[in-house]
């Protein structure tokens, strides 16, 4: 039996209304409890910023990443982030580590540890390169981790869709999620991976997917309905048709509506919308290019049956990495860049582009602004997610830089005074004054990530919660984010401490214990009945269409160490 | 008698994984359904093939059998009173023990290279310089309607990838297979792959980029820059060439070492991945690297992610370093550089120049493999163990990156390569504390 | 000014990682300084002085710092990294990425230097007596500009992929080059007295001169004619095509037997 008294903690814990509140934390075991005994280790917190451990819902740090670090060997060389990014030697107690967009597996866990983080969500896994990614994932330290799996431009799903066939297409998505060992649904592109095997795209939600008649909104909505008949944990996670095109905010809000008629099956979201940045550019070229983040955020104020996460950009090199195929290719063509590609048989596409984004460039500069407005004018910090679709619009480890644009307005302006007035004039940002408090970063960070996932032992300091603890290197009371920002910062930049299951594995910035971080994956059952009405259909794709045997697709145990199995029941 | 079905072939870059595989009582695998001749002789060479049967040392020139802990030490002191040790091989084995293999290298400050040295290392070069354009075997499959082999020669290499993803394999929208799809072959010689081809271009030896090269400026709208004659090909043929490839709705470019290792090396893989970004500007195009070793693909994707190199890793000042050329395999060999070798899963005494095997018959060379082979001669330390994907399982990665689970089919009292570079890290830390 | 005289004591095999030898890391040290900067041996971390015999004579800014070094350096990579000012010379073969990223100041390198000579270097001047290994003024793996400025000047001859991806600088080859030199050429001039076998491929911009024999001419440039240049006659060509290039590659007439198609 472990125990921990932290004591003199400033918590700041949204689910429990607890703003900056001196209060002492107990650990047992791994988790937070009522009291502990005597025996009990005691750290003194000090009066330091004492949040739950960081919980990064969207990020590409596993499976395809591979494809980034493969491509990118001079990623290895960078360094703009001093203590978060680089080669560093191996030590006694971790791994070598190397990178900045695309770090190796060990970097990625350590690198997340010492911002305070202690769970991340991979965002795209195909499920026929799902073993891939649970591989990484084993070699990712201390995180928690789960992977969303790919639909959007399956096969099945399109067939079962098409035929009206609600039963078995719930039935398929329960089985994609057992084979891949999948956390959710991912819808990317809906109905353009697909389109991409022939080189196309599709143009929005009405075009329909070539030689499967369905549309893009067919794939949304059902595959929406299927996600809350089984129950599922967390709502479909999708990437909107069109992104990166100017324009794209109203297929963006069209997406949006779509789901209206949604009827979650838990206390969450029905749709959450991800990297919205890429998806709230209004004009019609690029030469008239400009901000739609306005009207999208006035929708997402009225609208009560959605999240979404920022996509924010960081200046300097980026590396995107996606399931949508034909957004990369147009990528590395206008870039005149690196271009890799993956089309997954049956189940989706997807590409690798390296790029750089400028404060010069005036297209790159609105970019930036157009995350932050984003966030800032949505003005219920319960619908927004931080992130910046790591590494699309930069590396996780630049967290600790985004944390200050939301909270001082007076680092937005150091930032934006740099852009041209044809820039400016593309944006909203600049007249936005308001500033993030501790309370709402916490709960973008981490508090909306337990609920949006469903996972209630993440994201809070309550009792019974898991024992994941980040304690930075800031006394609230005792400075102002809005003017010290440079301090907030350093702080966020290393914890003094973080916990892992009441283990400490960052302490004073440097790693302690890399302990083996736990996979959650959902076993959604479905009756007998339809089950097997699927599994004849599926028989036939691996009989004929696929190249692995069906026996030899799904994710075996030994690739999950340490697995966590969210069971739910369907409704049929 | 047990029957396996939806075995794993390990042998070939296409890790087939239909093979049905029966073993008798007596721990004997009696009969191979589905697989290949090359297929066949891998699960057949258990039994025929001389085991490495005990651990073994070099004293007085004759390498005798030792205990494993004996063994276990004298390679471990190697390593840790080595400057520069160099790890080579871990393609024909799984990435758990790959993923060990990294460990130790990085444990002991050790370069580490795979077989992709002498292969398809050059296709890594190529994709860091333009990246690579791809697709799963799948996609091929059921959507291809031209497959070019380009300087490889399936038929004999991998036997039954025209079968299970190619030209003769039938698809959701290829349904009648062969009669729908055109087969086109590149090559220096007109081989048996050729031979089952719709067109076959010669190609003069090494004028790949060339060729290349000629396509892309036809493809981007410039024929008036051609010669009449371009690598030995003429301009007529050039443009009907460029003619096929635009009008095919999906082509597949399938790339092998005569591509990768004819003049220009890496500079051809990246011309490939080139013409296939040309040509999706006018249709749907794809490459695919025919590699050979049943998971090469794999050391790259672990090292990969793991180190952030595929290949060529020197861990010398306790990170990864990277710089193929002056890091690979062949390289650190050739310059005498290296004071100690381990090596795994591959037949270097087979494979490298003797200008490099000059330098591995100098140094202590411990060698962990099931089977003797012309590097055991040159060996100093010998590990036998396990065939993995018949005595042991684990991860492998075909030649499109999908990992595959490889069964354990029969018993073994060998163990594993896993095991063992587990061991062998257990063992250099206990002679580190002293 | 100041002067620092090394010697290697004996050859070694295990390459040095020599760094720390730049006018940079040695102005203003004394005898016993120098000795003890580090480098590394295999995945040993050891002392200059280990290896070296150091003389020092002065004391000065880099700027006034010139290092003589002698001996066999044919394994003591990375001489001259990322110097800013002062002068190298060298009194034997050198190792890999000597002067490499270097900033300004010049090496002279009386003898042979292996690949990786001057890569990605930013200003400066190297003058290699003698032949040049692989990738001369090129970028490392991955990277999209090699050589940015300064100036190499080779009095023998180099191997493959001369002045890969270089974004600007000068390269002078008075000898023969390899396969594919200037390749990905985006700003640079490269100028070959020798020969050369497919130059200039996906050249985007910048300058190509050939004095010598071409072969294997890449079938993607125009030919725009003819050009005089210092008295000799050159043809002219711009590519390369397949990137959209507007470079400019000239080559000595009569060295090329391929004929290119006139532009349109």
């Amino acid at each position: 039996m472990s125990e921990i008294l932290i004591k003199n903690a400033s918590v700041c814990d949204p689910f429990q209304g607890i703003d900056c509140e001196k209060m002492d934390l107990c650990i047992r075991n791994g988790k937070i409890v009522e009291s502990v005994s005597s025996k009990a280790k005691v750290i003194d917190a000090k009066g330091r910023l004492t949040l739950a451990g960081g919980f990064d819902g969207h990020t590409h740090s596993a499976g395809k990443i591979n494809v980034g670090r493969f491509m990118n060997p001079n990623d290895a060389r960078r360094n703009p982030v001093p203590g978060l990014s680089g080669k560093v030697a191996r030590t006694e107690k971790t791994r070598a580590q190397v990178g900045y967009n695309t770090p190796n597996t060990y970097a990625i866990g350590y690198r997340y540890a010492k911002l305070g983080y202690t769970t991340i969500c991979e965002a795209a896994m195909p499920p026929l390169s799902a073993r891939h990614t649970h591989e990484e994932f084993k070699e990712i330290p201390i995180l928690d981790k789960m992977g969303l799996t790919l639909l959007g431009s399956n096969w099945q799903v399109m067939e079962y869709i098409r035929d009206k066939e609600p039963e078995k297409l719930a039935a398929y998505v329960a089985w994609a999620l057992k084979a891949s060992r999948g956390y959710g649904i991912k819808i990317v592109n809906p109905g353009g991976g697909e389109a991409w095997g022939w080189g196309r795209n599709v143009s929005g939600l009405y075009d329909p997917v070539p030689n499967f008649e369905v549309t893009p909104a067919e794939i949304l909505i059902e595959l929406g309905k299927a996600n809350e008949k089984l129950n599922l944990p967390h709502s479909v996670h999708v990437h909107c048709n069109n992104l990166g095109h100017p324009g794209n905010y109203e297929t963006t809000l069209e997406t949006m509506k779509l789901f209206e008629k949604i009827k979650p099956s838990q206390e969450r979201q029905s749709l959450h919308v991800t990297h919205v940045q890429f998806n709230a550019y209004a004009g019609t070229s690029w030469r008239d290019f400009e901000t739609g983040a306005p009207m999208v955020s006035d929708y997402i104020n009225q609208a009560k049956h959605l999240t979404f996460d920022m996509g924010q950009l960081i200046f300097g090199p980026a590396v995107t990495m996606t399931a949508d195929g034909p957004v990369e290719y147009a990528n590395s063509r206008m870039l005149h860049e690196k271009w890799s590609n993956q089309d997954v048989e049956l189940e989706d596409a997807s590409g690798v582009v390296p790029l750089s984004y400028s404060p010069k460039s005036f297209v790159n500069a609105v970019q930036w602004a157009i995350g932050l407005e984003l966030a800032l004018l949505v003005k219920d910090p319960w619908k927004v997610m931080f992130t910046t679709d790591s590494p699309n619009g930069g590396s996780f480890v630049n967290y600790p830089e985004v944390v200050t644009y939301l909270m001082s307005a007076k680092k937005r302006e150091e930032v934006y005074s740099g852009f041209s007035e044809l820039a400016l004039g593309k944006m909203v940002l600049p007249e936005i004054d308001r500033e993030l408090s501790f309370s709402e970063l916490a709960v973008m960070t981490r508090a909306i990530q337990s609920k949006m996932y469903g996972r209630p032992e993440k994201g809070k300091l309550t009792i019974g919660a898991d024992a994941d603890i980040a304690i930075y290197e800031l006394v609230p009371e005792k400075i102002d984010p809005s003017v010290e920002h440079e301090k907030v910062k350093q702080a966020f930049s290393a914890t003094a401490y973080t916990f892992k299951d009441g283990k400490l594995v960052v302490k004073e910035g440097n790693i302690e214990a890399s302990p083996m971080g736990k996979t959650y994956w959902v076993n959604a059952d479905v009756p007998e009945r339809v089950d097997s009405a699927m599994q004849k259909d599926l028989e036939l794709k691996f009989k004929k269409y696929y190249t692995v045997s069906k026996s030899n697709y799904m994710v075996e145990d030994e690739y999950l160490p340490n697995p966590v199995e969210i069971t739910t029941k369907g409704d049929f | 008698m047990p029957v396996i079905k939806n075995a794993v072939c390990s042998l070939c870059g296409c890790l087939c994984d239909d093979i049905t595989v029966t073993v008798d009582e007596e721990n004997k695998i009696t009969k191979i359904e589905n697989a290949c001749i090359l297929g066949h002789s891998k699960f057949q060479g258990m039994f025929e093939h001389e085991r490495i049967e005990t651990p073994m040392i070099r004293k007085a020139g004759k390498l005798v059998s030792v205990s494993y802990e004996e063994a276990l030490e004298t390679a471990a002191k190697i390593l840790v009173n080595s400057k520069r040790t160099l790890s080579y091989g871990w393609c024909s084995t799984s990435c758990e023990a790959i993923s060990k293999a990294i460990q130790l290298a990085e444990e002991t400050g050790s370069l580490i290279d795979s077989t992709a040295n002498v292969c398809h290392g050059p296709s890594a070069l190529a994709a860091q310089e333009k990246g690579s354009p791809g697709a799963t075997l799948g996609e091929i499959k059921n959507r291809a309607d031209l497959i070019i082999f380009w300087g490889c020669n399936p038929v004999h290499a991998h036997p039954r990838h025209l079968s299970r993803y190619s030209s003769f394999s039938k698809g959701f929208f290829v349904p009648r297979g062969r009669k729908e799809r055109k087969m086109l072959v590149i090559d220096v010689r007109k081989t048996d792959t050729a031979k089952l081809a719709d067109k076959y271009v010669e190609i003069e030896q090494g004028a790949d980029l060339l060729l290349i090269t000629a396509l892309r400026s036809i493809i981007n709208g410039h024929e008036e820059v051609i010669p009449e004659k371009v690598a030995g090909v003429s301009k007529e043929e050039l443009l009907e060439l460029a003619k096929l490839m635009k009008e095919a709705k999906f082509l597949c470019v399938f790339f092998g070492m005569g591509v990768t290792q004819s003049r220009s090396k890496y500079k051809n893989g990246d011309g490939v991945a080139s013409l296939i970004s040309d040509l999706n500007q006018h249709t749907k195009a794809v490459m695919i690297g025919m590699r050979g070793h049943y998971n090469v693909t794999g050391f790259g994707q672990v090292a990969t992610w793991e180190t952030g190199f595929p290949m060529a890793i020197d861990f010398a000042k306790g990170y990864p370093y990277y710089n193929p050329g002056e890091t690979g395999a062949n390289d650190v060999l050739v310059r005498e550089e290296v004071d100690a070798a381990i090596i795994a899963a591959a037949d270097p005494g087979a494979h490298f120049p003797q200008k490099a095997l000059r330098q591995l018959a100098k140094i202590p060379l411990i060698q962990i493999d099931p089977y003797a082979n012309p590097t055991t001669e040159l060996a100093d330390v010998v590990f036998p163990t396990a065939v993995v994907g018949i005595e042991a399982e684990g991860s492998a990665y075909r030649m499109d990156a999908i990992s595959i689970r490889m069964k354990k089919l029969i018993e073994t009292k060998f163990k594993t390569d896993e095991e063992i570079a587990k061991d062998l890290i257990e063992k250099v830390r206990e002679l580190k504390r002293g | 000014m100041q002067r620092v005289n090394l010697s290697l004591k004996e050859k070694n095999k295990i390459p040095l990682e020599a760094e720390t030898l730049t006018p940079d890391a040695f102005a203003g040290k004394t005898e016993e300084e120098i000795k003890a900067l580090s480098v590394w041996y295999g995945n040993e971390k050891r002392l200059l002085g280990d290896f070296f015999k150091v003389e020092v004579q002065g004391c000065a800014k880099p700027e006034e710092t010139k290092i003589l070094i002698k001996g066999d350096l044919s394994r003591v990579k990375r001489i001259g990294q990322g110097m800013t000012a002062g002068e190298i010379e060298i009194y034997g073969n050198v190792d890999m990425h000597c002067g490499s990223n270097m900033e300004g100041g010049k090496i002279t390198i009386n003898g042979d230097a292996d690949s990786w000579l001057g890569c990605e270097m930013k200003g400066g001047e190297i003058l290699l007596k003698g032949n040049a290994g692989y990738y001369v003024g090129s970028g490392y793996r991955g990277e999209a500009c090699g050589m940015k400025g300064g100036k190499i000047t080779i009095n023998g001859n180099t191997k493959d992929y001369l002045g890969e991806h270089m974004c600007g600088g000068e390269i002078l080859v008075k000898g023969d080059t390899g396969l594919l030199p200037a390749i990905s050429n985006n700003g640079g001039t490269i100028i070959i007295e020798g020969s050369a076998t497919m130059p200039a491929s996906e050249m985007k911009k910048g300058t190509v001169i050939i004095k010598g024999k071409v072969s294997d001419f890449l079938p993607s440039f125009f030919e725009e004619g003819c050009e005089e240049l210092e008295g000799l006659v050159y043809r002219k060509f711009t590519g390369d095509v397949n990137v959209g290039g507007k470079g400019v590659l000239l080559i000595s007439e009569g060295s090329l037997k391929t004929e290119a198609k006139k532009k349109k």
